[in-house]
């Protein structure tokens, strides 16, 4: 039994709230499935958190014209079942519903999966990144919307004083696909995930996760097919022949894998889920 | 922290650590220990529980989040002296329990998906079992169990 009576946990009734609680130094608690395992690792819980789960508009995935809002304390299960069906957001859905196992998504929300700095095993991580999403923060001193992609990269810094309120997705991507590579020992964890998205222009987005650290774009394997004839692989087996010549990442060592085997796994997941893109857009 | 909640029928206030787990809760607070806490990481299963009709993880759940909250747990399957839940019947009429540490957390998330997917697939079975772990039975066993309980007539919705 835990026994810190001194600990506390306020559930914000409001942002303002929600942002004193943030600036006293209180930690957010998202869905909890990340941070309540601290103990196993031999770390503390913090002294004090806020929950965000009973804020208006945090729990709802509003499907608009030309773009969908998805509240930061929304389930993978919610957003599963929410984005099913929606052209060109496979790779979301498919990151939603394999994540970990089916507890698990009912209980763990985006916003936790994209706040949490030492998850580099998260799915939506590289899906959103290949969607080109944006999120939106809020802080004492406004709102901020930025790219995703931009929010990786300086997260510890805007964590500091902000809290990740909204995700946007865009309604104009043809096709998405999302590959991940489980391994027995590696539990629920991917060892390796490529994402695949496919915009109107013809431009194909790609981005990895569970890697290296942090989920990124794959650039240099998205300027290899845009050199193509046709601005893209032929196929599938092209596409993997581009990402072994492209392969500039530096995997991490984890108990789960090597760094060198996530490395090497990569050409195939570009593969498997290049062949799934293509499919799709030829049925739609 | 004090908080308010109902575990199997019965009214709880919970006053401390907020972020308790809840299967602590069960365990040493309530005597209620068919709810098995193993890994403690989410990874295993054998501590689902019910709360608000969502089978979750009851290692991973702060009682802190729990106010208003209605809990149950396999000990609200069956009175003891009454007749087992459906699926606990199902089970030990195919008697594919072994140790029977993870069979809980296995009813526990079964009779809600079950009830939600009363014509489910083996392939939907094995998919919602991703995170319930056994390391006896093999799991094929259980699987065939779960097939003949779905094909039974049945004279109203899964119970539970």
């Amino acid at each position: 039994m835990f026994d810190n009576r001194d600990r506390s946990l306020i559930v914000a009734g409001s942002i303002e709230e929600a942002l004193a609680a943030v600036g006293r130094g209180a930690t957010i608690l998202a869905g909890g499935t990340w941070l309540m395992r601290d103990p196993r690792r031999g770390r503390p819980l913090p002294g004090a958190l806020v929950s965000l789960h009973k804020l208006a508009g945090f729990n709802t995935v509003d499907i608009e014209a030309d773009r969908i809002v998805i509240g930061a304390a929304v389930s993978h299960q919610e957003l599963g079942r929410s984005l099913a069906g929606i052209a060109g957001l496979e790779a979301v859905v498919a990151a939603a519903a394999s994540a970990a196992n089916p507890a698990v998504r009912r209980v763990a929300t985006i916003g936790g999966n994209l706040c949490t700095q030492d998850f580099s095993a998260a799915d939506l991580v590289p899906a959103l990144l290949a969607v080109e999403a944006t999120v939106e923060l809020q802080g004492v001193d406004g709102t901020l919307v930025i790219p995703f992609s931009s929010f990786l990269a300086d997260r510890k810094r805007l964590l500091a004083d902000m809290m990740l309120s909204k995700v946007f997705l865009r309604r104009d991507i043809l096709a998405s696909a999302h590959a991940r590579l489980p391994l027995r020992r590696a539990g629920d964890y991917p060892v390796a995930i490529v994402s695949l998205a496919l915009s109107a222009d013809g431009k194909i987005c790609a981005a990895v996760g569970s890697v290296e650290d942090v989920g990124r774009r794959w650039t240099a394997l998205e300027e290899a097919f845009a050199a193509q004839p046709s601005g893209r692989p032929a196929d599938a087996k092209s596409a993997e022949a581009l990402a072994v010549e492209s392969n500039d990442f530096h995997g991490r060592d984890g108990i789960e894998a090597d760094g060198w085997y996530r490395r090497q796994v990569l050409p195939t997941l570009v593969r498997r889920s290049m062949s799934v893109l293509l499919n799709r857009e030829v049925g739609r | 922290m004090t908080v308010s909640l109902r575990i199997n029928g019965s009214s709880y206030r919970f006053s401390g650590d907020p972020m308790t787990p809840l299967v602590d809760v069960l365990r040493s607070e309530r005597f209620l220990t068919g709810t098995k806490a193993v890994c403690r990481e989410g990874f295993c299963g054998a501590c689902t529980v019910d709360i608000d009709g969502q089978a979750v993880m009851s290692c991973l759940k702060p009682v802190g989040l729990l106010d208003g909250a209605i809990v149950a747990s396999i000990e609200s399957m069956a009175t003891g002296d009454g007749p087992l839940h459906s699926l606990q019947a199902a089970f030990l009429a195919a008697d594919v329990v072994q140790c029977g540490m993870c069979f809980p957390g296995m009813i526990m998330s079964l009779s809600q998906f079950l009830r939600e997917n009363p014509s489910a697939t083996r392939t939907e079975v094995k998919a919602a079992m991703v995170g319930n772990i056994c390391r006896c039975t093999g799991y094929e066993r259980i699987i065939d169990a779960i097939m003949e309980f779905l094909a039974m007539p049945k004279e109203g919705p899964v119970n539970g």
